[in-house]
């Protein structure tokens, strides 16, 4: 008796979303809520498949990323050795990243960095310090930013594991291209664990501050050998970066997709209640007009 | 020795390329098949002046296979 005189209260208040049949306006909801629980599975699905496929190149991209960083490591022992003398006036920042997206914050936290690297007051750069940029991502949000600094942009790189070939030809055009520099800085993301990564920069010397740091002076060296070595050196490096930045992007992404499921899985949760709550109040409503209706009779 | 003519023409990481492509191609079939792998690059580039980007040119003109295949992310 008491459920009955609290569904009539209830049945005789207005309804916010107007006059429309009772059952009509339920099953109108029902409709909606099954689209969006259709749409949602077929997410999961997907998020779910991109999370495998990230999984997979994780871990081909570290065993890649361990055997590049000794590249990485024998190259700066040279710059231990033969540090420069006077502090880079003139920086190039190369900036690492890819072309394709739904991977975390990887590409603004490179992009982040080498802003404030420009901005930095303890070690000032000149406002106007080129920036080349590999990836299509940062490109744009740099290119908003630090448009007039953008020097060169490369992309493609990236899709797989990137090759030396790839370091090398970007080293290339860095040299080739008319652009002054005292010393170049790599803007990458470092590896620290397989769920966290942070945004680290080499440094590499320029042809010339090699020239001139003592450790060089103290042997008799070639130009031209000199000039190689800068080059090797800095192909080596971008080598180290792009592989390591590559790892970072497959965890990255693979953290991404696997809270995207985790996301879309609650969402099903939720949204499969409230379908069914839906579902039983409109069979609860159609009885009460049906058992209204008979006892009417 | 001192007198190689070929850094007048290209930079010593383009010489260490043409070297390593003669090696790969001097490898045994299946050995070739692996190391070609490593000497793939597809990188395109442009120039930008001013905040403006120029055209995007392939490095290696040979691969343009036409316009590539966007990524589906």
């Amino acid at each position: 008796m008491l459920a009955r005189s609290s569904l009539a209260r209830i049945a005789s208040q207005p309804s916010p979303l107007g006059a429309a049949p009772k059952t009509a306006r339920n099953m109108a909801t029902l409709r909606e809520i099954e689209l969006r629980l259709k749409s949602v599975r077929n997410i999961e699905k997907i998020t779910k498949s991109m999370k495998m496929i990230a999984s997979t190149k994780l871990a081909k991209a570290q065993r890649a990323m361990n055997s590049g960083k000794q590249y990485g490591l024998a190259n700066s022992e040279i710059f231990q050795h033969a540090p420069s003398e006077a502090p880079a006036k003139r920086k190039l920042f190369i900036v690492t990243s890819s072309d394709k997206g739904l991977c975390g914050g990887i590409h603004s936290s490179v992009s982040k960095a080498t802003r404030r690297a420009i901005a930095d007051t303890e070690n000032p750069v000149d406002a106007d310090s080129p920036i080349m940029v590999i990836g299509d991502k940062s490109k744009s949000q740099l290119a908003r930013v630090l448009g007039k600094n953008l020097a060169m942009s490369f992309n493609q790189i990236g899709r797989d594991i990137p090759t030396f070939a790839d370091a090398a030809g970007v080293a290339d055009l860095v040299v080739k291209s008319n652009v002054q520099y005292d010393s170049i800085a790599i803007v990458y993301n470092k590896f620290v664990s397989a769920v966290s990564y942070e945004p680290a920069i080499i440094e590499v010397a320029n042809e010339n501050s090699l020239k001139e740091s003592a450790g060089f002076r103290a042997y008799e060296m070639e130009d031209d050998v000199t000039k190689d070595l800068a080059e090797f050196s800095l192909a080596n490096a971008i080598y180290a970066a792009l592989v390591e930045s590559h790892a970072c992007e497959q965890s990255a992404r693979r953290n991404a997709m696997d809270n995207a499921s985790k996301n879309a899985k609650d969402m099903i949760d939720r949204l499969t209640m409230q379908y069914n709550r839906g579902r039983q109040a409109a069979i609860t409503n159609e009885l009460v007009d049906i058992i209204t209706g008979a006892s009417a009779l | 020795m001192s007198s190689a003519t070929w850094r007048n023409v290209f930079t010593y990481n383009k010489y260490a390329q043409i070297t390593a492509r003669a090696v790969r191609q001097s490898l045994k079939e299946s050995e070739r098949v692996v190391a070609e792998k490593r000497g793939v690059t597809a990188l395109k580039y442009q120039q930008w002046e001013n905040g403006v980007g120029g055209q995007q040119v392939f490095l290696n003109p040979e691969e343009d296979k036409g316009v590539g295949k966007s990524a589906a992310v």
